[in-house]
């Protein structure tokens, strides 16, 4: 037998001092217990085959206010006759309803009633009442009575002539009807041998309480059980964003391959974000559709540069010492100067080349925020993040670049397959692009690479192979959670972010 | 990046082979140019070719050439050569000096023309135009019945409402002037010779007009049809190289088509070289170092593997010895500039898949950036305050970053060129940022505590970009009893699990309630603010709730936490 909790052992003993059987009601009353706290008991109870619970229909019938007015005047048909028989038993119809002092409404029903009841008939020409017979009290005038004494009865306790009697009324619209289901509760044999074993009632609180430990009262008491399966209110935690975390998690192995982190300015010189990076001057990509340009002021400041700037313009006129052609036009320094907002993470790559603390051999990388005149859709994005980065190192091959790619493609994007194929940089040749294959999505594109080219290293003052390589990182994301829209990278549906999975 | 669009049909007859429907396949093939399939419906097929640089793959007839090669087709380069003199004399009027000063022409004869290669050499041409050519403003191309025109040619200027002629595609004849505003092409292109006081154009001995380049043709000679069998082609522009270079390119695509080519003279009154002689079919020869290409890609190849790769990507190989390999570079391959291009088409011919990857083992260090590691922290110690990171954008407008927060409009980092109006500039702050991200979230149960660490951009006259990237920490909180008090314990919370000691001063802002605002102090520098936000603002983003946020720069508390952080 498990142990019974504090609700259900005053509920048993309340039925044993009921003798056994009693509505919910009255074992509220005599338990002190709310309406909820014995329905629970009770449901544990009759699990436990200690208590049975009976469910009975009960209607309740009560008078209506016209109901409680007939009540206390007695019926209008009734009235009416009172009169007439005072009237010597026959007057004119007025004189009648003047002396019973009906309004106009009851009159109606009074005379109704009265010829329907075979008390009194009217004669049509003469309007004249004349009574028929002296009636006793009729069952439906008794039931008032009763009913009207009583406050309320329950139909289904009442004898046959009452029961007819209330249809009547009823008809007659003065009462109100109210069905309910009697709960009634049932002391089992079981129930009752456990009883006579003897049942006692041990405390027991809902919450323990700081009072409760300090005097070692917990002892003594019992903690109420909880329903575990019960639903509770959702929490929501702070969490980091999600693609941000996936950002972190991409970063953390990154460091772990031997990459260091560089950074880089949003507003950049062109000089960083396209010269350096020998894209000739008039190049589509450096156009107003490809690229934002600050409004004012619109050119910053390269003076500390002069040196590069000087071979950058040579390389881009005719190579330089590069062994290059060069691009064959004439080199503006004031658009080198030109302020852009950075339109992929290579400037910062530029930078870092040119940097005295370059580190030869030496491995980085970067996530920036770009900026491209895009405008927003599913697979556009005005501003986005790319994660780039370079080997910096004597005898760097086509082999190691497509070393660095399976790497990022095996470790990064998880990926089951890896193929390349012939790519495209301005800054970049060779160039290779990354394909990786994974299972349930097939063949992606996720990243661009390349060795950078000698008119890129030489005039920035680097004589060892650079490879470059940029990850898709957007679409490997976009892979991982199942996201087709790529607005959902910086979504401002707080539902979704709270909702995100973390793992 | 172009995109072509070519016949199918037309592409697999000339490459003579059962070229593959099947779009993987078709793109298996199509990566040895650095091309993709984009649609391929019937006949229909757009190829995306990533080069920017190599125009002579943006037709059919360059596509079929270099794929020959890698496909083992024909090897090395084809041979294309001039047969003689078309007899066409150019004289340059000395007024173009400043205007468009180049022009290059070509005759090809007995060109087999059909309504298909017609529509595929429209479609070369502008590709040409367009992309090489800068929208015709560099290099604009024209093509006429050699026939009917009589030479020699005179290139040369007109004033707005000198001459009239019939423009392509029109009935009438009218004045150039006509032409800018009248016809669709003087409409989309007149802005290029607009402001000049004369204008160039381009006519025959017996004064008939070829064309008004860059704007258009003759409806009378500058017409192609099927019964064209002799074209002459003509290329003006402001770059020489490059007007040359687009003659060559569509030179050789009719040679193809079964074409012989012939040269023109052009007669300059200006420049070093008074007079030449087009098209320019002439290869190039380029001497690399054998330790060079091992040096890029990694791999011992023999001399015979590196001599047949190099003709397969369809150079010639002059000479070949262990030190050095002499290749001939064709004259349509205009992208060459430096070894490193030639290499790279060793290593495609060889195919990227066969090379062995290696990573390189090198003995460096890996880390994060110095400043990653407080805004971790800041991030960390946020999260675990209750608050849900958000990541927004940094680009905003005037309205979000002043008008709505109720203060008055500062300076903002603006562009010159945005493409919508709520990204004109750079946030200056990150405030308005997570109040934007608030008033989408209204139907979404509160309370609601979210922050961004992320980067603003304020002027900074000292420095070469002229602006500075500032670092910041916002949150906020609305429920419908957020206040100051608990915006301050999150503040304290933050601050002392940086072990930076802080002030509040009061002051006054627009976007807080006065009297429950204040400036964080720390080390007596101003790094921040926080406060009840102002039911003004509240107001402006539609938010039922009160709110209580901060803002803080994460720089400065950088500077001061600095020791902290290794």
């Amino acid at each position: 037998m498990s142990e019974l909790r504090e609700n259900e052992q005053k509920t048993m003993i309340a039925l044993r001092d009921a003798g056994g059987r009693e509505s919910v009601e009255k074992i509220v009353e005599s338990t002190g217990l709310a309406h909820a706290a014995v329905m629970r008991a009770v449901l544990s109870l009759s699990t436990k085959n200690l208590v049975k619970a009976h469910e009975r229909k009960r209607t309740w019938i009560t008078l209506n206010d016209e109901g409680k007015e007939y009540a206390r005047n007695g019926l209008p048909e009734r009235r009416l006759i009172k009169a007439l028989i005072k009237l010597s038993g026959e007057a004119p119809i007025d004189t009648v309803v003047g002396e019973a002092s009906l309004d106009k409404s009851l009159s109606v029903i009074a005379l109704g009633w009265s010829a329907r009841k075979g008390w009194a008939r009217v004669e049509r020409e003469t309007r004249r009442m004349k009574l028929l017979t002296e009636p006793s009290e009729g069952p439906d005038e008794r039931f008032l009575t009763i009913l009207s004494s009583q406050g309320s009865l329950i139909l289904e306790e009442l004898g046959k002539e009452l029961q007819e009697a209330f249809s009547l009324l009823k008809r007659r619209k003065i009462i109100e009807v109210d069905e309910k289901t009697l709960r009634e509760l049932e002391l089992t044999e079981y129930g009752w041998e456990l009883i006579k074993r003897g049942l006692r009632v041990v405390k027991e609180v809902s919450q323990l309480t700081p009072e409760l430990i300090l005097t070692g009262r917990w002892r003594k008491i019992k903690i109420r059980r909880y329903n575990i399966k019960a639903p509770v209110a959702r929490m929501w935690p702070g969490k980091k964003h999600p693609y941000l975390m996936f950002l972190d998690e991409v970063k953390e192995k990154l460091v772990a391959f031997g990459f260091k982190e560089m950074t880089g300015p949003i507003v950049e010189l062109s000089f960083f974000n396209c010269d350096g990076l020998y894209m000739p001057q008039d190049h589509p990509a450096r156009e107003i559709h490809d690229m934002y340009f600050i409004k004012s002021p619109a050119y910053g400041d390269l003076s500390s540069y002069e040196e590069f700037l000087n071979n950058v313009k040579k390389t881009h006129q005719d190579g330089w010492k590069t062994g290059s052609k060069g691009w064959g036009y004439r080199f503006s320094r004031r658009e080198a100067r030109r302020l852009v907002l950075r339109s992929q993470t290579t400037p910062v790559s530029a930078r870092t080349l040119i940097s005295k603390e370059l580190e030869i051999p030496g491995m980085y990388f970067s996530i920036a925020r770009c900026y491209r005149p895009d405008v927003v859709d599913k697979i556009h994005l005005t501003e986005f993040n790319q994660i780039e980065g370079i080997v910096v190192a004597e005898g760097l091959t086509l082999r190691d670049l497509l070393g660095v790619l399976e790497k990022f493609a095996l470790e990064i994007a998880d990926a089951d397959k890896v193929k390349f194929k012939p790519g495209y940089f301005p800054f970049t040749e060779p160039s290779v692009e990354l394909h990786a294959y994974k299972d349930g999505y097939g063949w992606m594109e996720c990243g661009g690479s390349g060795i950078f080219r000698p008119e890129v290293t030489l005039p920035l003052g680097v004589n060892v192979p650079v490879l470059a390589w940029g990850l898709g990182v957007d679409r490997l994301f976009m892979m991982k959670t199942g996201i087709d829209d790529i607005r959902y990278l910086f979504t401002q549906d707080l539902d979704w972010l709270r909702r995100m999975e973390m793992i | 990046m172009p995109t072509i669009e070519i016949d199918y049909e037309d592409f697999r007859s000339l490459l003579g082979i059962d070229l593959p429907r099947d779009p993987e396949k078709l793109d298996d093939i199509l990566s040895y140019v650095k091309g993709e399939v984009k649609l391929l419906e019937d006949n229909e097929l757009h190829i995306e070719l990533q080069d920017t640089n190599r125009p002579d793959v943006w037709c059919v007839e360059g596509l079929a050439r270099a794929l020959k090669g890698f496909l083992n087709i024909e090897k090395a380069p084809k041979n294309y050569s001039i047969k003689g003199s078309s007899g066409v004399d150019v004289s340059v009027d000395p007024e173009l000096k400043g205007i468009r000063p180049y022009i290059a022409c070509a005759v090809v004869k007995g060109v087999q023309i059909s309504d298909a290669v017609i529509r595929e050499i429209m479609r070369h041409q502008d590709k040409l135009d367009q992309t090489y050519g800068r929208q015709r403003k560099r290099t604009s191309i024209g093509l006429y019945d050699f026939d009917l025109i009589t030479p020699p040619l005179r290139y040369g200027v007109a004033k707005p409402r000198e001459v009239r002629f019939i423009p392509l595609e029109f009935e009438e004849e009218l004045t150039l002037e006509e032409i800018l505003k009248e016809h669709p092409k003087g409409i989309e292109y007149g802005h290029i010779v607009r402001t000049y006081p004369v204008w160039p154009i381009l006519m025959d001995s017996k004064n008939k007009v070829l064309s008004f380049p860059p704007i258009i043709n003759s409806n009378d000679l500058g017409r192609i049809t099927e019964n064209t069998e002799n074209v002459l082609i003509e290329v003006t522009g402001t770059a020489h190289e490059t007007v040359l270079n687009t003659l060559t390119m569509i030179t050789l695509s009719l040679a193809d088509r079964g074409g012989t080519i012939y040269s023109a003279k052009i007669h300059y009154p200006y420049g070093r070289v008074k007079e030449t002689e087009t098209p320019n079919l002439k290869t190039e020869t380029l001497k690399i170092d054998m330790e060079y290409i091992k040096s890029v890609l990694g791999m011992d190849l023999s001399l015979q593997e590196i001599k047949d790769l190099l003709e397969r990507a369809r150079f010639g190989v002059l000479n070949i010895k262990e030190t050095e390999v002499t290749v001939e570079v064709p004259c349509y391959r205009v992208d060459v500039m430096h070894p490193a291009d030639v290499v790279e088409e060793i290593g495609i011919a060889y195919n990227y898949n066969k090379v062995p990857p290696r990573w390189p083992q090198l003995p460096t260090i890996g880390g994060t950036a110095l400043e990653e590691k407080l805004r971790n922290v800041i991030r960390e110690v946020m999260v675990g305050l209750g608050f849900q990171e958000v990541l927004s954008f940094t680009m905003s407008n005037p309205d979000n970053l002043f008008a709505k927060m109720n203060i008055k409009p500062e300076r903002s980092v603006e562009v010159v060129n945005p493409k919508i109006l709520s990204f004109t500039c750079m946030r200056s702050w990150l405030l308005p940022s997570l109040m934007e991200f608030l008033s989408r979230n209204t139907h979404v149960e509160y309370p609601q505590r979210i922050f961004e660490v992320g980067y603003c951009v304020t002027f900074d006259d000292k420095r070469e970009n002229k602006t500075r990237d500032v670092d910041k920490l916002a949150c906020v909180t609305i429920q419908s009893n957020a206040n100051f008090t608990e915006m301050k314990a999150v503040l304290d919370g933050v601050l002392l699990n940086l072990g930076v000691q802080y002030k509040l001063e009061e002051t006054k802002h627009g976007s807080f309630i006065e009297g429950r605002v204040g400036e964080i102090i720390i080390n007596k520098a101003r790094v921040g603010i926080i406060g009840e936000i102002h039911p003004k603002v509240l107001e402006n983003w539609k938010l039922e709730n009160p709110a209580a946020a901060f803002e803080i720069d994460v720089d400065k508390l950088r500077e001061v936490a600095r020791h902290r952080i290794k």
